[in-house]
């Protein structure tokens, strides 16, 4: 039955529609857990406020179990869904250099807009600085084609890499983000901040 | 049940494992419905085709990275999943902070630094993270989290480097944060 | 009780059903009959020689022709590019990891189309996608492509324009004389339906 747009149940300008609804959700999730607020995402890197932590992989556990579910009951069919293709290289760069951005900015792209819809102006700031780092990429496209088309493996999901079965991989990811949900309330009780 | 923030804080913020679950089921949606998972990046993309092409059409035209883009979206730039996606972010956002009353022009910073250092920080990590998501295809919205909810290994390499670097450079930074 | 204790209750116990339940078995690989004759009636498994000979031009890195003759008639010429399986060793497990894969098309082509077709229904109904056929195989090829015959000079403008490209390509693919106008050029090919393209979302951010 899924995904919808792929077996012609909805036309593409409904596609786009709930899409627009779809992204009123996210935003109203993001804000509401706190990810308008630049100094509560970079809370996780020095302890004091783990919110990515939970929100991300709370998110992450739960799209794995629903889609896997969904598509053990013939709801959805994985193999039409979009999985990130893997060009190795590119992403570790990339990922590195984000990294960076984050602990700099405090923001990412999408809770960069969050915010920036309430009202904060460093996150308008950062929209900008968004902007300029995309031309840059985009002036030096032609020396940055090799490093971005190179390393192609294909889309390989974890589970194909490791060689597990999904179900054992989901587990497991699910044991990991306990721990670390455990290990993060500690580090909020042991790293307090006043009001933020 | 006040174990999401500190005990003396009247908390504004939803219990982050609801949010999550919350947000998982949005991501569940979003697959279902479009098979493809949430994004950012690729919408602030969009608008800078988009303006490239209102504004120098020529170099647009002779730039790669203009063109491929142009080529691959015949319908014009701004028509695409992600614009719409983050329409309905800007207003999903908006909504929730009229409604827990944290809409308010500011300039969010560390009591310890001022305004401007704060600033001059936001533009450089938002020309890092502009830079380094289009490099990285995607952001920690459409490649870590969407990644992660297909399982797919580029996004869980993503997730590892974007938040193993930030750790990493963690100490460096701490002046502004804490 | 807190909120991290009732969260975990919940999504343990549905990791481990994960974890136990076997793979995916109701993933319907091999097409029904009904699907079957549908999809060889409208033909949905050729790839025109025209599309070929665009990708071997453009040095189209997801293309991937596969011989399935015998080795000497593979020795003897073959197209650019093109691996040999033979159909009566298909089933060897050395070529399982070029049958079922999902990165390229797989093009089988032989002399004329019963061969490939073959080999295209064997691997289909084992469950591999991404194979398909060239249409009309190197009978139609060689008169097509490679020794393309010019239209007459009152053929509506894409039937110039197919023989000006068929006529760049067989050049680039080695091919052999050009033969000089006659009335009547190789017969067009059925028009194949529209490959359901692999409707691959776009994605990613």
């Amino acid at each position: 039955m899924g995904p919808l747009i792929i077996n012609d149940i909805i036309s593409q300008n409904t596609n786009f529609f709930l899409a627009f609804l779809i992204g009123i959700g996210f935003g109203f999730i993001l804000e509401s857990s706190g990810f308008s607020s630049s100094r509560k995402l970079a809370g996780v890197f020095y302890g004091y406020d783990t919110v990515v932590l939970k929100v991300f992989f709370t998110a992450a556990i739960v799209a794995m179990l629903g889609l896997l579910f969904m598509s053990l009951f013939n709801w959805i069919d994985l193999d039409m869904v979009y999985i990130n293709p893997t060009y190795l290289w590119s992403t570790i760069i990339g990922g590195a250099i984000m990294g960076a951005g984050f602990i700099t900015g405090g923001f990412c792209p999408g809770t960069s807009f969050c915010a920036a819809s309430i009202g904060k102006i460093d996150a308008l700031f950062f929209i900008g600085g968004m902007f300029i780092g995309i031309v840059i990429f985009a002036e030096a496209y032609p020396l940055l084609e090799p490093l971005y088309k190179g390393s192609f493996k294909g889309t390989p999901t974890l589970p194909q890499a490791l060689g597990f079965k999904d179900g054992v991989v989901v587990l497991g990811i699910i044991v990991v983000a306990l721990g670390m949900f455990w290990v993060g309330e500690w580090a909020e009780k042991k790293f307090p901040r006043e009001e933020y | 049940m006040s174990e999401s923030n500190k005990p003396n804080k009247k908390s504004r913020y939803i219990n982050p494992y609801l949010g999550g679950v919350l947000l998982g089921l949005v991501l569940i949606a979003a697959n279902f419905v479009s098979g493809r998972g949430l994004g950012a990046s690729g919408a602030a993309k969009s608008v800078i085709v988009a303006t490239v092409n209102t504004v120098t059409p020529q170099h647009a035209e002779n730039a790669q990275f203009y063109s491929e883009y142009n080529a691959s979206h015949p319908e014009g730039p701004m028509k695409a999943w992600l614009v719409f996606q983050m329409l309905g972010v800007i207003v999903g956002a908006f909504l929730s902070g009229a409604i827990f009353n944290r809409l308010k022009f500011k300039v969010e910073h560390s009591p310890k630094i001022t305004s401007r250092r704060r600033i001059i920080f936001a533009v450089l990590g938002g020309i890092l993270f502009g830079f380094g998501s289009q490099l990285g295809r995607g952001c920690t919205s459409g490649s870590a989290l969407s990644g992660m909810g297909v399982l797919s290994l580029g996004g869980f390499i993503s997730m590892a480097f974007i938040f193993g670097t930030a750790f990493a450079l963690a100490w460096f930074f701490r002046k502004n944060w804490i | 009780m807190k909120p991290r204790i009732f969260l975990a209750l919940i999504i343990v116990p549905l990791g481990l059903i994960l974890a136990a339940v076997p793979a995916n078995t109701t993933h319907p690989y091999k097409l029904s009959p009904e699907d079957l004759l549908e999809y060889v009636n409208s033909g949905m498994q050729y790839f025109s020689p025209d599309e070929v000979a665009h990708m071997l031009v453009n040095k189209d890195p997801s293309l991937m022709l596969i011989d399935v003759r015998s080795e000497d008639e593979y020795d003897k010429f073959h197209l650019p590019g093109a691996i040999n399986i033979p159909l009566a060793s298909m089933l060897e497990d050395q070529w399982k990891d070029y049958l079922n894969q999902d990165l390229r098309y797989n093009v089988f082509y032989s002399n004329g189309t019963v061969n490939s077709n073959q080999a295209w229904m064997l691997t289909r109904q084992l469950g591999y996608e991404n194979n398909y056929v060239l249409q009309g195989g190197l009978n139609y090829w060689v008169e097509t492509i490679m020794n393309p015959t010019a239209p007459p000079a009152t053929s509506p403008d894409e039937e110039i324009a197919k023989y000006d490209f068929r006529k760049g390509a067989s050049q680039a693919l080695g091919g052999g004389a050009v033969v000089e106008s006659s009335s009547q050029s190789a017969p067009d090919l059925p028009k194949i339906a529209p490959r359901p393209k692999k409707k691959r979302v776009e994605g990613g951010c």
